[in-house]
């Protein structure tokens, strides 16, 4: 099929289909990801063609370049730092642990096994948020720290995959080697600010007046692009580097007029983030799926009481009541984001299987379809208790 | 008739945003609630109106567009649902305004700000000075200014 021809039906589909999971009240990345299924058994797209990879490729680092740039707010993030630290350090870790654990269990090799851990722990809140504003649970100081908590755990699972990443480039963890992973991120990560802090203003301030036309959304993407670059260039993946670009990038008051956020969410959810998630579907092996049976289940349920228990751990800590601290827990269940980001990554450098990336799409899917039912419960037994001990 | 190109290339001789920027700007403080910022709408025609800190710096924005989500907020596509949620779930202006509105200095030439405000489709712009507000102009107070200065030729 004609290359124009297979990126017109990938973003026509996905947004048709992304529609109408958003109509049934669930994300629209769903949709998009349905559409790439579609197309690999109907239309007999393949995740080999070059040119889909590379267009998806650059749909994850927009992904994550949006996200640090548009979604992350640095201020809000150091003011809700002190309370919201623990939560997602326990949401984060005990989750990791079971996906390591889970790895080892079915005997998958080491890296594989630290993947599947990375793929743990990110939160995404969309679904939460809907259903604590439908139960009017939001404003609440646990809806609160729930909101915050789902920013740091995403920081936490990329820093993660960063250090995965290093071990499988050294293929065995030394402490020698370690401290050069160390360096590596640290000195990626202090380049970054320094050209955050004092090179990057200056350049707006002169990019602003140029007079050629939409000169600053073109600076915003070509430090997008130069950050993922340099991210490879540090051994670290482009995807951790526009990431971290994108924070950067936040912090400089140009760069962020609504004016150029627009255009930024529009280049990245407009065209290449829908290509990426219907390429996710694209590259779901569902043979692999049915074979994989008891492997997924206990992925599943795994993934999602790794978020439970150590949420709840987490948020008990901080001085939450059992109730609260259990929806916080269940709260961090969704995934629906980064988590694929990782598989993607984890795929392309040949460390996982076509069971694990297919076990992995399918508890996303479980996680947002089951999230509002068991936070609705929850929150039930919460108001239950609170009748009956008054 | 009135000649548009002629009055833009004489305002960019002697006008900056300095001399027909609005002075008397109505703000809000950061921890002015949803109410008050309703009030404020009621009372007032402005679409946006400046944040300003205890020490008059100028802290954000707050336009119309947020506060109409920030009312509707059950009622929006759950695809809204990210972590910018945060931006229409506040409860005080702080919470809800833009960080990052267009400014530009009172010294700046008119022709400077009407090219600012049209590159971003922005209808007014801050204007400040060592972070202080000390002024907005709209892309209004552009257009009768040159109608002023015509009539009077």
């Amino acid at each position: 099929m004609h290359i124009l021809l297979q990126i017109l039906l990938l973003l026509l589909l996905a947004k048709a289909f992304g529609e109408f999971f958003e109509r049934m009240g669930f994300p629209s990345v769903l949709g998009e990801i349905s559409a790439g299924l579609l197309l690999v058994s109907v239309f007999l797209l393949t995740p080999e063609d070059e040119i889909l990879k590379f267009l998806a490729g650059l749909g994850a680092i927009f992904f994550l370049f949006t996200a640090g740039y548009k979604e992350t707010n640095l201020h809000e993030l150091r003011a809700t730092f002190k309370q919201s630290l623990l939560p997602a350090t326990f949401g984060v870790t005990v989750p990791f642990i079971f996906g390591f654990l889970l790895g080892k269990m079915f005997n998958f090799p080491f890296l594989e096994c630290l993947f599947i851990g990375v793929v743990f722990t990110p939160t995404s809140i969309g679904m939460t948020v809907r259903t604590l504003i439908d139960l009017d649970y939001l404003s609440t100081r646990v809806g609160s720290i729930r909101l915050n908590a789902s920013i740091l755990d995403d920081i936490l699972c990329l820093f993660l995959l960063a250090v995965v990443i290093q071990i499988s480039l050294y293929h065995k963890v030394l402490a020698g080697q370690l401290l050069t992973m160390g360096g590596k991120l640290a000195a990626f990560i202090i380049i970054m600010v320094i050209l955050g802090l004092h090179i990057l203003p200056k350049l707006f301030e002169y990019i602003q007046k140029m007079h050629v036309e939409e000169a600053i959304f073109t600076g915003v993407i070509v430090v997008a692009l130069f950050s993922a670059f340099l991210a490879e260039k540090f051994g670290l993946h482009a995807v951790i580097g526009a990431f971290i670009g994108g924070i950067i990038l936040s912090t400089i008051p140009i760069a962020k007029i609504q004016d150029v956020q627009d255009k930024v969410s529009g280049f990245s959810y407009g065209i290449f983030v829908p290509i990426f998630f219907a390429f996710i579907g694209l590259s779901v092996d569902l043979s692999a799926l049915s074979t994989a049976g008891l492997f997924a289940a206990l992925l599943i349920i795994l993934a999602l009481a790794g978020k439970v228990i150590g949420g709840f751990i987490g948020s008990k800590l901080v001085g939450l009541d059992s109730y609260d601290s259990l929806i916080y827990g269940v709260g961090g269940m969704p995934r629906v984001g980064v988590e694929l980001v990782v598989i993607a990554v984890a795929r392309s450098m040949g460390i996982i299987g076509p069971e694990v990336f297919s076990a992995v799409v399918l508890m996303v899917a479980v996680s947002v379809i089951v999230t509002p039912l068991f936070l609705k419960y929850t929150i039930e037994l919460k108001e239950r208790s609170k009748r009956i001990a008054s | 008739m009135l000649n548009i190109s002629s009055s833009v290339a004489e305002a960019k001789i002697d006008i900056n945003v300095n001399d027909i920027m609005t002075k008397d700007v109505v703000t809000v403080k950061g921890d002015a609630t949803i109410l008050d910022l309703l009030k404020l709408f009621k009372k007032y025609h402005y679409h946006n109106y400046p944040v300003v800190t205890p020490g008059g710096d100028l802290a954000g924005v707050v336009c119309e567009d947020v506060v109409l989500r920030c009312l509707l907020i059950g009622s929006v596509p759950s695809a809204m649902f990210g972590r910018s949620i945060t931006k229409f779930l506040g409860e005080d202006a702080k919470g809800i305004m833009d960080h990052h509105p267009i400014t530009i200095s009172p010294n700046a030439s008119l022709e400077e700000a009407a090219n600012l405000m049209i590159k971003h489709s922005a209808n007014h712009i801050c204007v400040v000075e060592n972070k202080k507000l000390v002024g907005i102009l709209s892309k209004r107070d552009i257009i009768n200014e040159i109608y002023k200065r015509r009539r009077m030729e």
